[in-house]
């Protein structure tokens, strides 16, 4: 009767006592394939710019500064942590991370900024191959690329030499829209 | 005195009114998942409250889009003060992946005033909760930016452009 | 001279009265969220949580969205009712100053009072989801006003008084007789209704209709539609055993005091277990069950009278 099968409730209930979390107070690490905020170890990384290409946020952006300085900047607040950079690294320079404590009170705390030395050719100063007939290819291998770090844009312009106007432009960079 | 006390009462019993503008769900099944016995956030006093008159904090999930951009605005009026707002997920902090496209406005920031983000996609359960004990002070900040340069040099050209129009310096390098 | 002590006794008895009830109230409501916490497997909020709750609401801002008088004095007439009440309730065998200028019926009407307090409220804000929670309250009301008039109704007839303090003391001292027992049961199954919470808080229906009659309150407007809440709550746990429980009759007043308390928190914990293992009622399921009650305690009623 209702009575009884109460009863039997919370009897019931009471088996698995608190099974609460003790969370903060005591460390709950995440399972190892656990995939949360891309870390980039610049030991191993050549700067060739996969990552930034393949981000479905745009949230790597690249920037060369010269010849020899090329910046990569990650910007955490819309990474969706999918894994791509991590995937196509030819070097194995990008791990994703489990450490996910990872809340903030202001969006810079969540970015990554690299400086890359890039070692010039000794004959012409960038090296790229001659049989690449794709036109995308052709474009990343022009050399200089310009996106906007102060707005944290991705722009994916790119030259084949450096040129200051370029770099100038990005600077006033503003997203085009449709109105007149 | 009494206005201390209810200073004090504040940090130790915050409710909270979740707001969806927009997004997948995933970070809202995440934040019903900090109300779950195993996460169990109401131990910090914490309740899910269904009118933003009766809230504290807001929790905001998803990229706002269009539609809802006057509404969160709204409801962002409608909670009495002292505030708080948590941007969850990684379409709240920064619009996701949706950031430019035509529909979304990118990001709770661009609306209202945001206090604490909450990266990911989804945030962990644990990820919340740190949050929510990062805003009542039980645990310090752990994300800071990260630099990492392969060498330490000075590259004679950049300096030496950067150091005369930014500080009106002349650099030479001693060869 | 012999009147004095007697008086100013009485008068300090009205300000235990409240400073007691207002005093305890959120801590038993703080041990009913934590049964139902345990119940529910996890570890729940402290036992003071809900004083933390209402000072918090107290130190917020007061957004009045709609202008006119009956919002903001809703929450102050049930608040002022409810502490009416508790000022004219003899606790633990002892009546108050104020016991004598109030008997059974104008407690009925004073506890109905804070109902309609509430009902107003909700009809000032100009919401449709407190439209709905006050048309839901209505009914509520309704049907378990009966209950509570029958159930001092019984005291009336045992002892042959309206006095405050013959009607709620009185009944352990005559003989319970089969009616006595019938309204027990009567009280207990009714109780879940009387304090608002599952199977029967059909008003305040959190996950239906948004917090129902009080949407749009905020701020101290809450916290004090709160204590209300809290203080009812506290008065239809510890009138059952007022009237069912014989005093303890120890000689000292804290002491019987003290006994009730317990009791009270006993009754507490069982509001608890039943609110956490019970989902909410429909409204006609509801109004079924207290039809049956309503015929039950009306046998009581009449075994009372001619038995």
């Amino acid at each position: 009767m209702w009575l009884t099968s109460k009863i039997k409730q919370i009897l019931m209930v009471m088996k698995p006592g608190v099974v609460t979390l003790n969370y903060p107070f005591e460390p709950a690490p995440a399972p190892k394939s656990f995939r949360g905020q891309p870390t980039f170890d610049h030991h191993k990384c050549i700067g060739c710019g996969g990552c930034a290409d393949h981000c479905p946020s745009r949230c790597i952006l690249v920037r060369d500064v010269c010849q020899e300085l090329r910046v990569m900047f990650y910007e955490g607040s819309r990474c969706t942590y999918c894994g791509r950079c991590a995937d196509i690294c030819p070097e194995e320079a990008i791990t994703m991370d489990t450490n996910f404590q990872t809340a903030c009170d202001d969006k810079d705390d969540i970015t990554t900024r690299m400086e890359l030395f890039m070692m010039a050719c000794q004959r012409c100063g960038r090296c790229y191959e001659m049989e690449n007939t794709n036109a995308i290819d052709r474009i990343d291998l022009k050399g200089f690329r310009y996106d906007n770090l102060e707005q944290r844009a991705f722009i994916r312009k790119n030259s084949e030499t450096l040129s200051p106007q370029l770099l100038a432009e990005t600077e006033q960079y503003a997203r085009p829209t449709t109105k007149e | 005195m009494l206005k201390n006390l209810c200073k004090k009462a504040f940090a130790k019993s915050i409710w909270v009114y979740h707001c969806n503008t927009g997004a997948c769900n995933g970070c809202d099944i995440e934040i019903l998942n900090i109300l779950t016995p195993f996460y169990d956030v109401e131990r910090f006093g914490i309740k899910l409250v269904a009118s933003p008159r009766h809230a504290d904090a807001m929790l905001i999930s998803g990229a706002v889009t269009r539609p809802t951009l006057p509404l969160v605005k709204r409801a962002y009026d409608a909670i009495p003060d002292p505030k708080l707002v948590f941007a969850i997920g990684s379409c709240a902090t920064g619009g996701g992946a949706w950031f430019d496209t035509y529909n979304v406005t990118g990001g709770a920031d661009k609306v209202i005033p945001v206090n604490y983000y909450v990266p990911g996609c989804p945030p962990r359960p644990e990820a919340l909760l740190f949050g929510v004990a990062l805003a009542l002070g039980l645990v310090e900040k752990e994300a800071a930016p990260i630099e990492l340069k392969q060498m330490e040099f000075p590259i004679d050209m950049y300096e030496r452009n950067e150091a005369w129009e930014k500080r009106n310096v002349i650099y030479e390098l001693v060869k | 001279m012999n009147q004095l002590p007697e008086n100013t006794w009485g008068i300090l008895l009205v300000f235990t009265n409240i400073v007691l009830f207002m005093g305890l109230a959120p801590f038993f409501d703080g041990i009913v969220r934590r049964v139902t916490a345990r119940v529910q497997s996890r570890q729940g909020p402290p036992l003071t949580q809900s004083y933390f709750d209402v000072l918090k609401l107290l130190g917020k801002q007061n957004i009045d969205s709609v202008g006119i008088l009956p919002f903001r004095m809703a929450p102050l007439v049930a608040l002022a009712s409810i502490l009416v009440v508790i000022a004219i309730l003899p606790v633990a065998g002892k009546a108050t100053a104020l016991t004598g200028y109030a008997d059974t019926l104008s407690l009925i009407y004073l506890l109905t009072l804070g109902g309609v307090a509430v009902l107003v409220g909700a009809f000032a804000s100009k919401n449709i989801y407190a439209l709905i929670g006050a048309s839901r309250e209505m009914t509520t009301m309704i049907m378990v006003e009966p209950i509570l008039f029958m159930i001092l109704m019984l005291g009336v007839l045992k002892t042959g008084s309206l006095d405050l303090t013959t009607v709620i003391y009185g009944t352990p001292t005559v003989n319970y007789g089969w009616a006595g027992v019938v309204m027990v049961i009567v009280a207990l199954f009714g109780l879940q209704a009387f304090v608002a919470r599952q199977p029967f808080d059909i008003a305040e229906a959190e996950q239906e209709i948004l917090g129902g009659p009080f949407i749009e309150y905020s701020g101290p407007n809450y916290a004090l539609f709160k204590l209300y809440l809290m203080l009812k709550q506290m008065f239809y746990a510890y009138l059952p055993i007022a009237m069912f429980v014989p005093l303890l009759k120890s000689g000292s007043f804290i002491v019987d005091l003290a006994m009730q308390m317990v009791l009270t928190a006993v009754v507490f914990l069982l509001i608890g277990l039943l609110s956490a293992t019970h989902p909410r009622f429909r409204i006609d399921q509801a109004l079924k069950y207290f039809a049956g009650l309503f015929v039950v305690a009306l046998a009581a009623i009449a075994g009372a009278l001619f038995g």
